[in-house]
Order: C-alpha cells, then sequence, then structure tokens
C-alpha cells in the first residue's frame, strides 16, 4: 500500500475497500474483496475455478457492460414486444433529462405502463436499480405483475404476506402499504425506484395517502395519472411537491406566479416551461383512438303467456305495495327489482320472492300474495329469452358473452346451455382471483360461452371475443359501458356486435329505449358517459329516477311520457358534452393547464 | 449478444460443466444436467441437502433450451415429430394451464421424464443465471501455458513467468451509469503491468496442469505489490478522462440541493414549532434521497483474477 494520504481504507462487513480521489468531484472506489480470496486460496493451494467458465464469466461482464450513458439498453432484452416510439422517447427522457423523478401524465391508452416498465428494466439493467415499489389501486395489482413478468421479464411480486417485503420488486395497493403491520416495513426501507400508478388519488395533501407518500424514502420516482389536474391548480403543486418541492416555488411564490383562480392559471408558457423538467404528456393525435366498429341490435321478444301473466301479477303485486306505503320510496326500489326479474328469469324472481317471503310475519296479509306469484311461477315451463339466446349463440358460431344481474339467472342459464350441450363457464364477482383466471382461460379455450354477472375489475379482458349478449340490462349505464369496454377496447381487431334482448310490454322495453335511443349509449365513445351522468344527476342516481318515475306514473301512458322528459333532458346534456369536447379519449381533453408542449402527439391504431 | 452468440456461450457451459446433450440443432439444446449444474441452476437446494445427508444417487433435471425460438418453431412445423414435448396449441394449452391451477401439475406422458422447456435470449432470467452460474465458477484460476515446443530437447528446460492476472468493472455513476471493463497483468518478476491482458490470455492455450519441461522464474514481487501496481495503473488511466459528466452531476446536484434548501427554509420559517421537528426530518430525507440519485462516484471492482504462468521472462 501506498501511504499516499489520500487514501482511506476501509472494512465494511468483510468487505474491503479504498477511496481515492480522480477528481475534484469524484472519488474512485477500489473493492479489494478479491485479493483477499485470492490470497485465501494461493494460502491452501486451491481450489481453482475452470479456465472456460473464466472465459465465459468475462464474456457474460462484456455482454452485460453499459457502454454509454444514454443508449437505452433494456431494449434488447425484451424479444416479446416492441414498445412504440413515443413511449421509447418518453422512456430516455425521464433517464436523461429528468434524472429518474417524472409525473408520467400520457393521455388514456398511450401506455404510461409500458413507459414506467421500460424505466424500471433499464435502471435494472444499468443496476442502479435493485429494489423497486409499485403502489397502484388493489384491483390493478396482479396486472402489473404480470404485465413486468410477461413484457418486461422483471419477476415482480404481488404483496400478500408480510414477508413479501422483502422481495426486490413488489407490487403493492397503496391502500394496504399504509397500514400497519405493512407501514413500518416500506417506510424503514429504503427504495431505489417507487411507482406509483393512478397518482392522481394523492393530490390532496390532507389525506393519509398523501402523507404516507411523502414519508417514503426513494431515489427515482414515477408518478403515473392521466389526470394530473381536475378541479383545482393545488392539485398540480402538491404531485410536483412529491417528486421535487420547491420545482413551482413554495405555495405562496406558486400562487403569485401561476395562479389566478384555482380553476384558471396565468403566465401558462413559464409555467408549462416549470412543469417540463418534471412531467411528460403525451397526446392521442386528431385521430383520437381508432378502435373497431360496434354494431347494435335490439332483439324484441314477446313473452310466452305464462311469463306475461306473471309480470303483470308482479306489476300489480308492486303498485299495491306503493299504494298502501303512500308513496315512500325508498322502501320500494327493491319492489321494482322484482319487476325487472320478471323479465329476466323465474329463478331470479322466485329467489327474491322467497326472500320477501321470508321476511314478513307469520300472520302477514302479504304471504298469501307472495305465494300467488309463485304458484304463477310454477305454471311457467319455458323462458322465452333463454331460446332466443340460444338460437342467437348458435347462429354466431364464435365466442360470445352474455350478460345476465343476477345469479339466479346466470345458474340457469348455465344449466340450460349444459342441457344442450354447450360448453359455458360462470363469472362472477365474488369468485377469488384463481377462479376468475381458470374460468378465463376456459373460455379462451374449450368453453364457447362465458355467462358474467360482472363487468367491473380488470381481470375480464376479452379481445378475442367480438360478440355480447346482454340478456337484460341494468338501469346504471355506467355498468352497461363497463360491459361495452370489456370487449369493446384497444387490441379488439374485429367489429363487435352487441345484441340487446328486450321483452315487450315491459318496462325492460321502456329501458332499451330510453339507453339505447336517448343516450345513445351505444354509440357513446368510452368516457363520456362519465359526464353526461356527472351533469345530470342533482344527487339522484339514473337508476333512482327510472324507479321513481315507474312507480309514480299511473299508466302506461303517463310513463312513457315521463320517461320522454328524462330521455330529452339527457339527450340535451349529451349534446352539450359532445360540443364542449369533454371526452377524454377526444385530443386535448381540459386540463385548466395548457400542456402541449410537454409531449407529442401519438395517433393509436388498435 | 446474439443468438448465435448465446446459443455458443450455452454450448460451451454445458461441457464446461459435463452436462450431457441428448440432442441439439443450431436453435436449441435438450439436456441432462450435471450434479454440479442442477445445483446452480434448478434453485433446488432442499433436494440437493437430502441427497447430500442421504448420500442417495442424484436425479438431476433436463431441459430445453431454445436459443433461437423463431428457428425452432418453424422447424417444429416442418418436422412432425410426434415424440417433441411441446404443442404451442392455445386450446390445448389454455385447458392444461387451467388444469394445472386446480389439481397441480400433471405429467402429460407418465413415462417420459418431464423436460421443461426454457427460452433463453439476452434479458431472460434463465441466461442471468447462466450468467452468474459461470461467475460463480469461474472466479479465481491458477494455469500455465501450454508449451508450442514439441519434441525440444528432453534436457532443455523453458523458463515461465507467473503473472498476476484481473479482470476488473470500473461503473461511473451518478443518476446515471456507464461501465468499462479493464484487464490487467502484472509480471510477478519484474513487476511490469501490461493493459488488455485477458485478449493475450485468449491467444495462447492454457491448462490447469504443471507442463513438462518448464521452469518458473523465481517472483521478484509480492502479490500485495502486484496488486498495488494494478491499482495504481488503473487509478493513472481513469485520472486521465474527461470527468464533465460528474461536474454536471454535481452542479444538478447542487441545484436540486438549493432547491429543496429555498422549500423547507420558508416551510420551516412559517411553520409552528409543532410541526418544525417533522418537516426538519422530511427536509433531511430529501436531502439524502437527493445526493443518493445525484451524486457521482466511480467503483471498480474484480470479475475474476488469477495466477498465470506463462511463456518466457517480462
Amino acid at each position: 500500500m501506498t501511504s499516499d494520504n489520500k487514501t482511506q481504507n476501509a472494512s465494511d462487513n468483510g468487505q474491503t475497500f479504498t477511496k481515492r480521489k480522480l477528481h475534484p468531484h469524484v472519488d474512485l472506489q477500489i473493492d479489494r474483496s478479491w485479493f483477499d480470496e485470492l490470497q485465501h486460496r494461493l494460502s491452501r493451494n486451491g481450489p481453482w475455478d475452470d479456465w472456460t467458465l473464466y472465459q465465459l464469466a468475462m464474456e457474460a461482464e462484456q455482454a452485460k457492460r453499459v457502454e454509454s450513458f444514454e443508449q437505452l439498453q433494456c431494449l434488447r432484452t425484451l424479444p416479446s414486444f416492441e414498445p412504440m416510439p413515443h413511449q421509447i422517447g418518453t422512456a430516455s427522457k425521464v433517464l436523461h433529462e429528468m434524472g429518474g423523478r417524472a409525473i408520467l401524465a400520457d393521455e388514456v391508452g398511450l401506455g404510461k405502463t409500458i413507459e414506467a416498465g421500460l424505466v424500471l428494466k433499464e435502471y435494472m439493467v444499468r443496476g442502479l436499480v435493485k429494489r423497486a415499489l409499485i403502489l397502484v389501486p388493489a384491483s390493478l395489482v396482479l396486472q402489473w405483475v404480470r404485465e413486468l413478468n410477461q413484457k418486461f421479464g422483471i419477476s415482480a411480486v404481488a404483496q400478500k404476506k408480510e414477508h413479501t417485503w422483502g422481495y426486490d420488486v413488489v407490487v403493492a395497493s397503496m391502500d394496504t402499504a399504509k397500514r400497519e403491520p405493512h407501514r413500518e416495513r416500506v417506510l424503514g426501507t429504503d427504495y431505489d425506484l417507487i411507482i406509483i400508478d393512478e397518482a392522481h388519488k394523492l393530490k390532496n395533501k390532507k389525506t393519509t395517502n398523501y402523507q404516507f407518500a411523502t414519508q417514503l424514502r426513494k431515489k427515482y420516482c414515477l408518478l403515473l395519472t392521466a389526470t394530473p389536474i381536475q378541479n383545482d391548480l393545488d392539485e398540480l403543486y402538491n404531485l410536483i411537491t412529491l417528486l421535487k418541492p420547491g420545482q413551482l416555488g413554495g405555495q405562496s411564490d406558486f400562487a403569485a406566479n401561476f395562479v389566478v383562480d384555482k380553476r384558471l392559471p396565468k403566465n401558462e408558457d413559464q409555467l408549462q416551461e416549470a412543469l417540463s423538467s418534471v412531467m411528460i404528456r403525451n397526446r392521442r393525435g386528431d385521430g383520437g383512438i381508432h378502435f373497431t366498429k360496434r354494431f347494435v341490435k335490439n332483439i324484441p321478444l314477446n313473452l310466452s303467456p305464462e311469463e306475461k301473466a306473471l309480470y303483470d301479477a308482479v306489476t300489480g303485486f308492486v303498485k299495491e305495495r306503493y299504494d298502501e306505503s303512500g308513496g315512500d320510496l325508498t322502501s320500494m326500489l327493491s319492489l321494482v327489482t322484482l319487476q325487472r326479474e320478471v323479465c329476466s328469469s323465474r329463478d331470479a324472481v322466485f329467489l327474491t320472492l322467497v326472500n320477501l317471503f321470508k321476511k314478513t310475519t307469520e300472520d302477514s296479509p302479504l304471504r298469501p300474495k307472495i305465494w300467488e306469484l309463485v304458484e304463477k311461477i310454477k305454471g311457467i315451463t319455458a323462458n322465452t329469452k333463454a331460446e332466443k339466446a340460444m338460437e342467437l349463440v348458435k347462429e354466431m358460431n364464435d365466442k360470445v358473452i352474455i350478460f345476465t344481474e343476477y345469479r339466479a339467472t346466470q345458474e340457469y342459464l348455465l344449466q340450460f346451455f349444459r342441457a344442450h350441450n354447450m360448453m359455458a363457464v360462470p363469472y362472477r364477482g365474488g369468485m377469488n382471483r384463481g377462479k376468475k383466471d381458470w374460468m378465463m382461460d376456459l373460455f379462451r379455450g374449450r368453453a364457447q360461452i362465458l355467462i358474467a354477472t360482472e363487468a367491473g375489475g380488470e381481470g375480464i379482458n376479452l379481445q378475442f371475443c367480438h360478440h355480447m349478449i346482454n340478456f337484460d340490462l341494468p338501469w346504471n349505464p355506467m355498468r352497461v359501458e363497463q360491459r361495452i369496454g370489456r370487449v369493446h377496447r384497444l387490441g379488439q381487431t374485429e367489429d363487435v356486435k352487441i345484441y340487446n334482448l328486450c321483452t315487450l310490454g315491459t318496462i325492460e322495453e321502456h329501458i332499451v329505449n330510453l339507453l339505447h335511443e336517448k343516450i345513445n349509449l351505444f354509440e357513446l365513445v368510452i368516457g363520456e358517459l362519465d359526464h353526461i351522468l356527472e351533469k345530470l344527476e342533482g344527487g339522484e342516481s339514473l337508476e333512482q329516477r327510472l324507479a321513481k318515475v315507474l312507480l309514480q306514473s299511473g299508466n302506461d301512458q303517463d310513463l312513457k311520457r315521463q320517461l320522454n322528459t328524462l330521455g330529452s333532458s339527457i339527450s340535451q346534456i349529451r349534446n352539450e358534452v359532445k360540443s364542449s369536447g369533454s371526452n377524454p379519449y377526444s385530443p386535448g381533453p381540459d386540463l385548466l393547464v395548457k400542456m402541449d408542449r410537454l409531449g407529442q402527439s401519438v395517433e393509436v391504431k388498435p | 449478444m446474439n443468438t448465435k452468440q448465446i446459443h455458443k456461450f450455452v454450448n460451451r457451459y454445458l461441457e464446461a460443466t459435463d452436462c450431457s446433450i441428448i440432442e441439439k440443432s443450431p436453435a436449441h439444446f435438450t439436456v441432462k444436467l450435471s450434479p454440479n449444474a442442477d445445483r446452480e441452476l434448478t434453485n433446488r437446494p432442499y433436494y440437493w441437502s437430502f441427497v447430500d445427508r442421504v448420500g442417495a444417487e442424484p436425479e438431476t433435471m433436463t431441459f430445453l433450451f431454445v436459443t433461437d425460438k423463431e428457428k425452432y418453431e418453424s422447424g417444429l412445423q416442418t418436422d412432425p415429430d410426434p415424440a417433441k414435448p411441446e404443442a404451442p396449441d392455445s386450446q390445448a394449452s389454455a385447458a392444461d394451464a387451467a388444469l394445472v391451477r386446480s389439481f397441480g401439475f400433471i405429467n402429460s406422458s407418465v413415462n417420459a421424464p418431464r423436460v421443461p422447456r426454457q427460452d433463453v435470449y439476452f434479458g431472460s432470467q434463465r441466461l442471468e443465471q447462466l450468467f452468474g452460474a459461470a461467475k460463480s465458477h469461474g472466479s479465481f484460476v491458477y494455469l500455465f501455458q501450454e508449451s508450442d515446443k514439441r519434441g525440444g530437447s528432453p534436457f532443455s528446460s523453458t523458463p515461465y513467468t507467473a503473472w498476476l492476472g484481473v479482470n476488473i468493472k470500473v461503473e461511473f455513476a451518478c443518476d446515471r451509469k456507464r461501465e468499462e471493463i479493464h484487464s490487467f497483468g502484472v509480471s510477478l518478476v519484474t513487476g511490469y503491468c501490461t493493459d488488455h491482458f485477458h485478449d493475450r490470455l485468449l491467444e495462447i492455450r492454457l491448462t490447469p496442469r504443471l507442463p513438462a519441461n518448464i521452469h518458473v522464474a523465481k517472483n521478484g514481487i509480492s502479490y500485495a505489490k502486484a496488486q498495488a501496481i494494478i491499482e495504481q495503473a488503473l487509478e493513472r488511466k481513469l485520472k486521465a478522462y474527461d470527468y464533465t459528466w460528474a461536474g454536471d452531476a454535481a452542479s444538478r446536484l447542487q441545484e436540486e440541493l438549493d432547491r429543496i434548501d429555498t422549500y423547507y427554509k420558508t416551510l420551516l420559517q412559517h411553520a409552528t414549532d409543532e410541526n418544525k421537528p417533522a418537516i426538519q426530518e422530511q427536509y433531511e430525507q430529501r436531502q439524502a434521497e437527493t445526493r443518493w440519485q445525484y451524486e457521482p462516484r466511480v467503483t471498480a471492482s474484480a470479475i475474476n483474477c488469477g495466477v498465470f504462468h506463462l511463456e518466457g521472462i517480462d
């Protein structure tokens, strides 16, 4: 050893290394553990390793070597897919110009997950990230794990047990992470990279989520959101403070320099300039997203005389109860369900009647009336809708998903198709992850039909299927949209065909009419409906309004008129929304702040 | 690494570890691992500790390593060999996947041993593991040059020099990173130090056995001295580099620290006494994070090293 006074020796958990000054800004740190081991082996005359493996070890290092600061290394390690140019551009910008701390604010559908995956992979390849934490909404945990494993070859693990925190790359939900005992583990770890998806949930700094996020210890950090500002300029300020405190000055500087009113910015050019070093927002080109076409067909059906008799009896029953209650709506809503269920299947209505029966006291005058209805159910032998559905399925001769609102109808249909030697599998919200995946696999494989009661959740991406039957329709238009969204989404290469089974002379006819003709629900672009309903709702959901109209109207004429009024007010809002262009899938949704220079415009083709 | 290089790499690893290659094409290997390779690659520590304790005959695993996916799969289509264990029929595999989920793994044919297929491409976990395996058993060597002079006088003896050789990876890092690999050799006789030593080794034949009719010159310097010479050579070389990147990183770091200062100082001024400790803590945490993120540093560590006895006196 030289006695150079700039040289320090240190021994740290068995590793020996020295430090020397190379340049005013940089020390050279040399690891000497190799020499200790070599001397050890020399003193004991071995054991010695193989010359070929020695060469291979060197070749491996040469192959893995990160040649330059700039060039993206991870691209050559991703044989299974090819990122789009704007995604690569975004990843390089985060890596090279933003020091690895950024808000990825691309519009929906441009692949923020891919961009984040590229950044993570690149840092891992370069050995700059070993431990990473990915915080996402609970429903997206498994999707992230799958994407990272399949697309990027990153062995990410979904957080399940406490010991999972020991893995290098962990995906967890924010709600879990912020709770004890997890909280302590997470806050006690220095993460090389933290990714937070749906980061707009952090915009309010008073929330526990926000405070938790500020306490995380991290080197690099990515926040993903399509809507960095929704209502208030402070939201933007708070997000940026998580990444780079002071980037927009102190809170008062920010208010003085950039804010006129909480919804109105000023000095937008300077603001954009200040944002450009922490935020990237790519927009969809003028073409928006090119979806395949959507064909909607209503299939009108006449109920069999027995079914019609049941429907009329149930309608009478519901009206009677309503009149008895003296117009109390809240307790009546569940009764309206009865009417809807008759339109679906006798099994559904039977189940509800039985429950209703159980709830009444033994001497209740209702009991015989309910019993009467049950007797009517017994008279029904066939299900008009089910037969029509089977006819349609046979005609299509292709994969098809059938949605129903009711568990009982789902069970009935499963049996019905099975009895006709057609392979159908169920899908519902209550199933655990493994079972859901299994059902998906079966549907992708041998089963022709999937019968689902639930459209929400990310688990069902059915781009390989382009036929859909609405066995009955939910009254909540959002749920209808979710159903459509499962099939008609990016990656769907075929035109999508949607069939609505609609029984004539029932409330179903009115609902289908309202959703289809008035809201034009089936032709709306995904996301538009949100805006319409937001503007419509005055505290009451559309579902409640419908029930009210239904109960209050004296006769069919009256009902039609009232539904018409409701319909027209909705179509009016729809036209406003259309013209104001606040559809998130259309280019440039309204974000309060101009962000056109924070990214590029991308034409997306499915 | 392209598919050809990977294929060659895998081939050399399998041969060096005495694995028995059952079948191979330019696009794949079907191979029964040797016990050593199995220990290294299959991640079965419990199995191996059982074998070691009981002294049972180990049953090693057989793998299908596909080094060129496209070529291999197009070969499968033209070659109607039904014995091939994989049929990437989406329907069947989906059904199998479903069965596996509910019943656990089921051997499709009970008699044939399971041959899991693995695609080996650059960036795949399997190749990464092969890299690691090569390194863990290719780190320290002690070798002699095989003499080309055959049939020389049996009474003459060739002089050899012992060299300390080491391959070093140098990492230049701030919030970004690049790497270099250097290879130094120092003659233990004279203390002469040379660059690109590994390339020189690749041009000759080396053996772990002491060749006949040679004598190794007496070492003039100690191993420790040789190691110090290498470090000095490395340092001298690195000092001559351009460190603009480090200067840039340092100024970025300063800029970030200044920004944090302004933000938190204002915040502290207006904070109540109650809140101050929490803000102070966050302030210090942000400073530490920023240093961690940007501070420029150069680190050198050995990839592998050895003592090489080469012909001649240098």
